[in-house]
């Protein structure tokens, strides 16, 4: 839960890496050769396919809750995995619950790794003010441990779906950017880079063409090892009543409220949480496989 | 050898904690609160009814306590530090209270009319020295009827009322005595008083952790000899997170917890402990808003949803904790009276009066209600609140819900049904302490406490209710006021004024070895009879 | 050296100050009233002014946080609204119950990390390795909360070995380093550990397999020096990283650990923390941030000055 950070301090940053043509399809190659990879990418695309198309694998309402069928035991007939605690049908909710808790591990990456690359190479590639003024305010964002300052900025926001996608990005911005930064400034001082430069190509065309092409994948890898930690802070707001509102079907907010059946019925209250081990341990698993068919070293 | 020395060790130890276990639960009952920190220890005590219940009615008397005896009946007022008390029949406004002779505070000084006074002062009068701004916003709201005071002698107290109000002896319950002389001794700091209180009441603080846990100990030379308690001392601890409070209460660390969830409740009877509830002087209902083209200003639709909820099946999805409403107070309630509408559950009914009223199948009522997913009383409000939704829809009215945190909710329902806060909701879905008759019947609908100037949510106003809110007030005879109470409660209920849906029934949870606790139907609780054994 | 020391130090104050304006406009961007939660719910609006002059809360905001950072200067970090008492005096007693938990989380969680991490990294590509390496993605991948929440009902209402809940027999204020009280302290510091144990497992594992891969262990090893003397090497050139991943963990620990105190009821910062959120106590919420963070500013801080004393190769630079 506290991993960010930690990547980038313990390994500093990836390094750049000058690319050859025939490079992607040599890490595809890579990627199915490796087991692990093979085994639980499948698994994390049955999870995320099966959010995807919820509405048609003929699941019942994740919403409509029966008062007189309340957690049902899981193998009841018409609820293979049981019901919660208004009587809906988990196996729904968790497929359903799965939509929004993968959104709030993807969503909050892929904004900050939007934002935090252009920061990072705007700061990296033009230096000087720039680069003081921007690194200095993510040395202040970075100063915060990343729940403390995603449970701060959600606790300030209120709760809400959009608020959680919100604080969540705000807390990756800053690794994210470090990162950028870092490979970026090592990029502009190759020797083609500046070979590009005096040639007289224009600032932008050389971020364009040289710095993105070498940076942006290594960030990318980074970022994918961020999915997993956003999904749990996400949840982890969610189970503290700072994210996602009831009656949504989220895993956090599911854990949160099935916690007072955990005496009743453990199995049933169990399940999210089980859910966001699974998943958090296939994007782990995934983002270690690719790391390594990459070539990235820590 | 070896084997032989373990063997030893372990049973010398295994007899070590047993002792340790039974010394423990030598008359010691440790009790887990819902409130997530130790309530003000001062005297006036915050966090509501759970704070006057544990440190309040515990370290602390009124002039004139609540009789918490009796679990049988609804609980009265009897006299506390005042032995007696009377308004002046020449002038209504003036009362004179009797103390009781011989009182002593915990620190060994005597109790006094200028001790009541100088609480007053702490309470009320800002340039007293005394003057403490926590305790104020806790007990200025409760005595809104209080003009002025004085000693009359030292064991005599004279109280002047803004105008009339025969209700000064409900409102002068929630009054708590702390000691002059010891604040005095800690240096006049209400902080420092705050760790080493002193009250009449027969419990002593006499250690306390802020946010963690306080104890208390009996004290020996409480002047009501039969409430000297049992036990040889108790702990609270605040725990806050129900399944916290169920594990602990489980894994043995507490003896007792206050308001299990109800689905842990088969669970903790499987194991042997007691579920304890009694009817309690709260109610969870729909505060209807009677503001210009709310639907609810139609008496029949609010007959009509009044027989469209089935409260036993609420009751069961419940696990029984909760008692169906048959009108705004419990019928238990001395001002019950005999209402003639009776809110049963009759979908058939509630379909023709609908009918009459011009709805039906093609058109049907489409009203917008405001809830919250948690607050104190709520119970269990989203699952209450869907299943009311059902049961309305069957009979023809759509509602849809706007679900607001619990703070702000506190703030929509100080705004009113009119303030744009409250996002064009026709209802709130609050939760009432009603154990007084103000608290109970007039601060709902009295003209004069319209939100945002009081707490009339729905602006509703009725020359009659006001008329009987008057009486109320002018009935200085018990018996005489009683009867007026019960007349103002049948047209709350007569008139359908809310959707009466259920009361708390307080379910507490406790180990088979805490003996002697009697439930009163009431918010305090007495802890004096109790043993551990 | 010394002027690396004091550059370090130098820098710290921007940070310093840019933390407690965070802090403070974190609180008041805030929706809702702060008073709600401690008012009696039918307080007048002429009562709820009142209270609001009294906490400050009716001067503008620059003016607000000049004096409250002026304060904080002097170690007055206001005044509770929930509990009425010095946010100070809370915070403080908060910390410590969360540096003891920190420490015992940490003396499970660092040395099995090290020596996982070593092992794998020893016997790379191994059935160790393998073994290891999926405990410690379990340890990243695992909710801690939903952990805590297993730990409870299977250790404490299940078994009945270990409590569920609290900081001993008698509260925070009677701990002491006995049986009885650390009995409390296993649960929450084992789901605390857990994470730590993952991250620095896996960091020590990549530095060690790093090192012994590079050309010169593989000489050594050539040269057919003893074991003893590769693994010294390779104990000197990972400790710096090491320390880092251990020195930065910790401050997380201090700081993430607001749903395991939760979970458990244990009074640290991070169960002061959330009573504050739902409360809304903003002076509460603003000192407890502010005292977290700073925490780990400084624990960073620290981190990076002894780094050289320990790596001569950035002494050099």
């Amino acid at each position: 839960m506290a991993s960010i950070g930690t990547s980038i301090a313990a390994s500093g940053p990836p390094k750049a890496v000058v690319r050859s043509k025939g490079y992607w399809s040599g890490v595809g190659a890579r990627l199915r050769r490796d087991p692990v990879a093979l085994v639980f990418g499948t698994f994390l695309f049955a999870i995320i396919g099966a959010a995807i198309f919820a509405p048609y694998l003929g699941l019942q309402d994740p919403y409509a809750g029966s008062m007189v069928s309340r957690l049902k035991p899981v193998g009841t007939p018409g609820h293979l995995l049981g019901t919660d605690e208004l009587g809906r049908d988990m196996l729904a909710r968790l497929i359903y619950g799965g939509r929004l808790t993968l959104l709030l591990g993807l969503l909050p990456v892929l904004f900050a790794f939007m934002i935090g690359t252009v920061l990072g190479v705007l700061a990296g590639f033009v230096g000087g003010l720039v680069n003081a003024v921007i690194m200095r305010t993510v040395d202040v964002f970075f100063a915060f441990p990343s729940v403390l300052l995603a449970i701060a900025i959600s606790a300030a926001l209120g709760a809400g779906i959009i608020n959680s996608i919100v604080s969540l990005t705000l807390v990756f911005i800053p690794p994210i950017t470090r990162v950028a930064e870092s490979v970026t400034a090592s990029v502009r001082n190759l020797e083609y880079v500046d070979a590009a430069r005096i040639s007289g190509a224009s600032a932008f065309t050389v971020v364009r063409v040289h710095v993105l092409g070498n940076v942006v994948s290594p960030i990318f890898v980074y970022a994918t090892s961020l999915t997993s930690v956003s999904m749990i802070l996400a949840a982890g707001l969610s189970f503290l009543g700072l994210g996602v509102k009831p009656p949504e079907a989220e895993w956090g907010l599911m854990l949160n409220t099935l916690r007072s059946a955990i005496y009743i019925n453990p199995l049933i209250a169990a399940l999210p949480g089980v859910m966001i081990f699974i998943t958090s341990l296939c994007l782990n698993l995934l983002s270690d496989s690719l790391r390594t068919a990459m070539n990235i070293k820590d | 050898m070896l084997m032989k020395t373990l063997r030893t060790a372990a049973i010398a130890a295994m007899a070590s904690a047993l002792m340790a276990t039974s010394a423990l639960a030598q008359g010691t009952l440790r009790i887990g609160m819902t409130a997530s920190d130790i309530p003000l220890t001062t005297g006036q005590t915050d966090q509501g009814g759970e704070g006057m219940r544990f440190m309040g009615y515990t370290v602390y008397d009124a002039l004139i306590n609540w009789d918490l005896s009796s679990a049988d009946k609804p609980s009265t007022l009897k006299p506390g530090l005042a032995t007696e008390w009377s308004a002046d029949p020449a002038d209504l406004t003036k009362w004179t209270f009797k103390l009781r002779d011989g009182v002593k505070f915990h620190d060994g000084s005597a109790f006094t009319a200028d001790a009541v006074v100088w609480n007053l002062d702490k309470l009320l009068k800002e340039d007293s020295p005394q003057y403490d701004s926590r305790q104020a916003a806790q007990g200025k709201s409760r005595i809104p009827a209080v003009a002025s005071y004085k000693v009359v002698d030292p064991l005599t107290v004279e109280i002047i009322t803004k105008q009339p109000d025969a209700t000064l002896p409900y409102q002068l319950a929630w009054i708590l005595m702390s000691s002059p002389a010891n604040w005095e001794a800690q240096g006049k700091d209400w902080n420092a008083v705050a760790s080493k209180p002193s009250g009449t009441g027969p419990w002593k603080l006499t250690a306390f952790t802020p946010r963690e846990r306080a104890e208390m100990e009996p004290f020996a030379d409480y002047w009501d000899k039969d409430r000297v308690p049992k036990l040889d001392k108790l702990v609270l601890l605040p725990l806050p997170e129900p399944n916290a409070r169920s594990a602990a209460l489980l894994s043995g660390q507490v003896d007792w917890i206050e308001a299990p969830a109800p689905d842990i409740v088969p669970q903790l009877t499987g194991n042997g402990f007691t579920i304890v509830s009694n009817t309690l002087p709260h109610n969870w209902t729909w505060h209807l808003s009677r503001v210009e083209g709310s639907p609810w200003n139609d008496i029949r639709v609010r007959k009509a949803a009044n027989l469209a909820v089935d409260r036993e099946g609420m009751k069961q999805l419940l696990g029984g904790l909760m008692e169906p409403a048959k009108g705004f107070l419990p019928a238990s309630s001395q001002w019950f009276g005999s209402p003639e509408f009776v809110p049963t559950y009759d979908p058939e009914a509630a379909k023709a009066l609908l009918a009459e009223a011009g709805y039906g199948p093609d058109k049907r009522l489409a009203v917008k209600a405001l809830i919250s997913p948690s607050g104190s009383g709520q119970m269990l409000p989203l699952p209450m609140n869907e299943f009311i939704q059902q049961n309305l829809a069957a009979v023809g009215i759509d509602v849809t819900f706007e679900v607001v945190e619990w703070n702000t909710m506190i703030n929509i329902w100080r705004a009113g049904a009119k303030s744009e806060n409250a996002l064009g909701t026709q209802s709130i879905n609050f939760s009432y302490f009603i154990q007084d008759p103000f608290t109970g019947l007039i601060r709902h609908l009295s003209c004069d406490l319209i939100a945002p100037n009081g707490t009339n949510w729905g602006h509703y106003c009725d020359p009659e209710m006001d008329a009987l809110f008057k009486e109320i007030r002018g009935t200085f005879d018990p018996e005489a006021q009683d009867v007026v109470l019960q007349k103002t409660h049948e047209k709350y209920v007569n008139d359908a004024l809310f959707l009466m849906v259920a009361h708390d029934v307080a379910p507490r949870a406790m180990s088979p070895k805490v003996k002697g606790f009697v439930q009163a139907q009431n918010w305090f609780q007495d802890f004096s009879p109790i043993t551990v054994e | 050296m010394l002027i690396y020391f004091l550059q370090r130090l130098v820098s710290v104050i921007p940070v310093a100050l840019g933390v407690s304006l965070i802090c403070f406009m974190l609180v008041h961007i805030a929706p809702g009233d702060p008073l709600t939660a401690v008012m009696p719910v039918d307080a007048t609006a002429e009562q709820q002014a009142e209270m609001r002059a009294a906490y400050g809360f009716d001067k503008p905001l620059p003016v607000q946080f000049v004096l409250w950072l002026g304060n904080a200067l002097t170690g007055d970090l206001g005044t509770s609204i929930a509990s009425g008492r010095p946010v100070a005096d809370e915070v403080m007693r908060a910390v410590g119950n969360s540096l003891i938990l920190a420490f015992f989380a940490s003396a499970i969680g660092f040395p099995l990390g090290i020596l996982f991490g070593f092992l794998a990294g020893t016997y790379k590509n191994g059935v160790v390795d393998k073994v290891i390496t999926g405990i410690a993605i379990a340890g990243v991948s695992v909710p801690n909360y939903w952990l805590g929440m297993v730990l409870v009902v299977i250790f404490s209402v299940s078994l009945g070995w270990l409590p569920s809940m609290g900081a001993g027999p008698g509260g925070s204020t009677e701990w002491a380093w006995d049986w009885e009280h650390l009995r409390f302290i296993i649960l929450p510091a084992i789901t605390l550990a857990a994470v730590p144990m993952g991250i620095v497992t896996r960091t020590v594992r990549a530095l060690v397999a790093d090192i012994r891969s590079n050309d010169f262990v593989t000489a050594l090893y050539a040269k057919g020096l003893m074991s003893r003397h590769v693994v010294a090497h390779v104990i000197r050139n990972a400790a710096p990283t090491a320390l880092s991943v251990v020195g930065i963990q910790l401050g997380y620990l201090l700081g993430g650990s607001i749903l395991i105190e939760t979970v458990f009821n244990w009074p640290g910062t991070g169960f002061l923390l959330s009573n504050a959120i739902f409360q809304r106590d903003l002076p509460l919420l603003q000192g407890t941030i502010l005292v977290l963070a700073l925490f780990f500013v400084v624990t960073n801080l620290l981190v990076d000055l002894a780094q050289p004393l320990i790596d001569p190769r950035i002494r050099r630079t």
